[in-house]
């Protein structure tokens, strides 16, 4: 009778702790056997079709010889990627080139914190749906990885040195969010540009990332990567680009303005907050959609002569709310030309008609480029500084 | 599990209790007969031939004609006392004395008590069994012939330790005593402290063969009466050898013997016990131990520190946040590490986990036994320096620094970025001394479990220790009160220490009788008429 009760506990016991024991470590990985990904690209051959695959992963090994002993840094500094290592697998599908890329790698890939996902120029012409739906479908992705359109390769783009960043695609993450921080270019993160691809009329947005040449120290060719438009697409295919002025001027009217500079004749001003609105109005079938903006903004330079008046606040408001306005409607006629709502008119109306909306949806690629638009801009300039006078 | 097998040893340990009950040296009472010869044979047949016991033939009387006897433990005896004040008086002062020739043998003793000794504290028992009892507690006992009574008197008197500094708990503005080997020295430092008649120490003896004096001090009407009893019960049921501290006598009566946790709490300085004995606790005291037991114990007790409430409230506040962080460090860090490091990195921030990458790069062992392997170090390293003669120590902490710190991350062997964690760790883990051995056992736990089963081991882990916690009972006080069940009003001195003249009441949770500490309203504020005054000026 004791010894069955024994044996009844033991049982109990080895029940308990051994689940613990094999159930442990299935998923348990160790930091070395793995590769972190810190960017990914995708290329897609205009002839052949064959989808190209970049994989931008970490060397974390240099990477400690370059941020501990400062002995061995130097004779590094002339290798222009020391810390990020790239491999290319290519097959016919995004799946595919992954599978292949198992061949030739000793460790298994870590997407958790992948920075940027960069889509070669005739990828996104071709359409990227079916690369973003591999993204979608594997949970290791995460939704915030920012969204890039490279001018022409995006192997090419993930290859370039970082500048000051170790990791390059540390660095090209941190050139958008600046380039966005300063209202030049929007970011789009991978979850943004999904939403905007599910949305059935607007167009989805991605800055465009292109390669410049300086001369280095020591009179060398260094490659730099820039920031250098908006790509525009319509449904997963990229139909066209925003340059500088027109990527402003979408800015102003999505509400992505932030801070920045805006330069107006004869004058330089920071912007230090501004607000807008879309407004649309159905009226016998026509649509008239009003963007409201609301600026503030403080002067930085002044080239005039005159001494700084209300009079002469109120000239610099009329200008600025001028340079708003070309830039805005800048940007509406290329979107107009290209036929893509970039600004989300679409939704705006949605939301505002919704009886009405069911019958202009299936026609909206035709009234788009129709729309009537109004922009009413509001400036303000706050501050001038202690400088009454202008200097000369 | 661990109450099974406590269940299984305690049986065993009562059978032992019979066979050891028979050996018992002097169960019968005996009293003293008339015959000196024959009582001082009774006392040499107990105390045998041991070296230390004098027994001291003697005539006194006027005409020295009556023999008696001093019987003493040399050692434990002031002999300048016994020689001055006892001796002397017997065998001088009486055949001094010429008209009291009309005395009896009966009255002898009591002549000798009222009128011959010069010393403070004389009892007159009949008892053999009490003369031998007191005798080997340090009284000097004397016995004439014709007489059935004998008289002890208290000339106890030997090398003791000064009232040092506190060793163990330091304190930056408080005062600068703490408790000694000696029993009425310690009680003499309470009762300096609580000057009230109502302070009681009640005294009794524990331990079959070494009687060590045990005393439970509190104070009538602030204390809980059940709460004394309770103790008194749970101390005298204690049977054994020896009492030669007074963590003996805690583990003889804590709630929960299979815890990790203590909950009786202990203290070596006056300062500490008189003010918990003054919220509503009892304190034990045990000769020959330099601590003293408080209970009820609560889990905060652990966290608070007698500068807390010398030093100004903010930054009492301030230091009690970072002794609970720095434990909840010393018990979880590594184990996060080692799971985030094994199962989530994901959860590192990017930048983070690269420069944790590089440093993991090239290492032999897997995380979790790195971090196993570093905690075994620094237990080892730990104890070393413990128990170590001191004239060693710096070697070892030589040798200590340079294998754990440069050269394991120099050969390759272990990550900087571990060493960093369990060097925060072990420093953490010095934050709160009371709960250090707990701290270091569920930091192996955790270190395991993370290793193991990630954050969901920790999570489960965690969830044992706190649901443990809140069950733990402390002479039936919650032991996470007043947090858990909560009471607002006891918060006061929980998460922060409010003001000393905020802390109107005891701590409810205590369930002291006399629950009003002081008045309500003694902010501090400036007198009225001054401040009309200063307004003006």
């Amino acid at each position: 009778m004791k010894r069955k009760h024994r044996l009844t506990i033991c049982l109990l016991i080895l029940l308990v702790i051994i689940p613990v024991f094999i159930s442990g470590c299935w998923d348990s990985i160790e930091l070395n056997k793995l590769s972190i990904i810190s960017g990914l690209g995708w290329d897609i051959d205009a002839d052949t079709g064959q989808l190209t695959l970049t994989f931008q992963s970490i060397i974390p090994s240099e990477i400690k010889s370059a941020a501990g002993s400062s002995g061995d840094v130097g004779q590094k500094r002339g290798d222009p990627l020391h810390t990020i290592q790239l491999d290319s697998s290519t097959g016919s599908s995004a799946y595919d080139a992954l599978n292949r890329y198992s061949q030739q790698s000793s460790r298994r890939t870590f997407y958790q914190h992948t920075q940027l996902y960069v889509f070669g120029h005739s990828a996104a012409e071709k359409g990227i749906y079916p690369l973003l739906d591999s993204i979608a479908r594997n949970p290791v992705n995460r939704p915030n990885v920012l969204m890039a359109v490279a001018e022409k390769k995006a192997s090419d783009t993930l290859s370039v040195e970082a500048g000051m960043e170790n990791i390059q695609a540390i660095g090209m993450a941190a050139q958008i969010k600046l380039s966005a921080e300063y209202s030049k270019f929007p970011v789009v993160t991978y979850l943004e540009f999904a939403q905007r691809l599910l949305s059935e009329t607007t167009a989805p947005l991605a800055p465009m990332v292109g390669i410049i040449e300086q001369t280095g120290p020591e009179g060398d060719r260094v490659q730099k990567t820039r920031i250098s438009a908006t790509a525009v697409f319509k449904g997963d295919k990229m139909i066209g680009q925003l340059n500088e002025d027109e990527s402003r001027g979408l800015l102003w009217a999505i509400n992505k303005i932030k801070k920045g500079f805006l330069v107006i004749p004869g004058a330089n001003l920071e912007i230090v907050s501004a607000k807008s609105k879309i407004v649309p109005e159905l009226q016998d079938d026509k649509i008239m959609i009003t963007i409201a903006i609301d600026e503030e903004s403080n002067l930085l330079e002044y080239d005039g002569h005159q001494e700084i008046s209300s009079d002469l606040l109120q000239d610099l408001e009329k200008g600025q709310a001028r340079e708003i306005e070309s830039q805005v409607m800048a940007a509406v006629e290329k979107s107009r030309a290209l036929n893509a709502d970039v600004f989300g008119f679409g939704e705006a109306v949605h939301r505002k008609y919704k009886k009405e909306w069911r019958d202009l949806k299936a026609r909206w690629d035709e009234i788009y480029p129709y729309i009537e638009i109004v922009v009413k801009v509001k400036t303000h300039v706050n501050e001038i500084g202690e400088i009454n006078r202008s200097l000369n | 599990m661990p109450g099974f097998l406590f269940k299984k040893l305690h049986f065993k340990k009562i059978l032992n209790h019979e066979q050891k009950k028979s050996a018992g040296q002097y169960s019968s009472s005996v009293s003293l007969s008339q015959n000196l010869e024959e009582n001082l044979r009774v006392l040499r047949e107990a105390l045998g031939s041991s070296s230390d016991v004098i027994i001291r033939d003697m005539k006194i009387s006027s005409d020295s004609n009556i023999d008696a006897a001093v019987v003493y433990i040399d050692g434990l005896v002031d002999r300048a006392l016994l020689n001055h004040d006892i001796l002397r008086p017997l065998m001088f002062n009486l055949q001094l004395i010429k008209d009291n020739l009309s005395h009896n043998h009966k009255s002898l003793i009591d002549y000798i008590k009222s009128s011959v000794l010069t010393v403070g504290q004389i009892t007159v028992v009949q008892d053999i069994d009490r003369v031998i009892a007191r005798v080997l507690t340090g009284h000097t006992a004397i016995l004439t012939e014709g007489a059935t009574r004998a008289l002890l008197i208290d000339a106890k008197g030997w090398e003791t330790r000064r009232i040092e500094e506190p060793k163990n708990e330091l304190s930056i503005r408080g005062s600068k005593e703490s408790f000694t080997e000696t029993l009425r020295t310690n009680t003499a430092l309470l009762r300096r402290k609580i000057r009230d008649p109502r302070l009681t120490f009640e005294s009794l003896q524990i331990g079959e063969r070494s009687k060590t004096d045990v005393s439970i001090a509190y104070v009538q009407g602030i204390t809980p009466d059940n709460l004394i009893e309770e103790i008194k019960q749970r101390l005298q049921r204690i049977d054994t050898d020896i009492i030669l501290d007074v963590s003996y006598l805690e583990q003889f009566i804590e709630d929960s013997p299979s815890s990790l946790f203590p909950t009786v709490g202990s203290s070596e300085r006056p300062d500490v016990v008189a003010a918990r004995i003054l919220e509503g606790r009892a304190a034990i005291l045990v000769d020959g131990s330099p601590m003293a037991l408080t209970v009820p114990f609560l889990f905060i007790e652990g966290f608070q520190n007698p500068d807390d409430y010398y030093a100004r409230p903010f930054f009492a506040a301030l230091v009690r946040w970072v002794r609970l962080l720095g434990y909840l460090l010393s018990i979880y860090l590594p184990g996060i590490f080692v799971s985030l490091k094994t199962f989530h990195p994901e959860l590192f921030p990017t930048q983070l986990l690269v420069s944790v990458a590089a440093a993991r790069e090239g290492l032999p062992l897997p995380v979790v036994l790195e971090a196993l392997l570093m905690l075994l170090l620094f237990e080892i390293l730990r104890e070393a320096g413990l128990r170590m003669p001191r004239s060693l120590g710096q070697a070892v902490s030589i040798v200590g620094a340079l294998v754990i710190g440069q050269a394991a991350v120099s050969a390759g062997l272990v990550g900087a970025p571990m060493v960093i964690v369990i060097a925060t760790t072990a420093i953490a883990s010095f934050l709160v001394i009371l709960f250090a051995e707990p701290g270091a056992l569920y930091r192996f736990i955790m270190t395991l479990a993370g290793g193991l089963l990630g954050l969901f081991g920790i999570v489960l882990v965690s969830i044992e220790m706190l649901s443990h916690l809140a069950s733990l009972r402390s002479l039936g006080v919650a032991y996470l009160s007043p947090v858990t069940p909560l009471n607002i009003r006891g918060l006061r001195d929980t998460f922060i220490r409010a003001p000393l003249w905020a802390m109107d009441s005891r701590p409810v949770s205590l369930d002291s009788p006399n629950t009003r500490r002081q008045s309500s309203g003694q902010m501090p504020r400036p007198p009225k008429s001054s401040s009309q005054q200063g307004d003006t000026q």
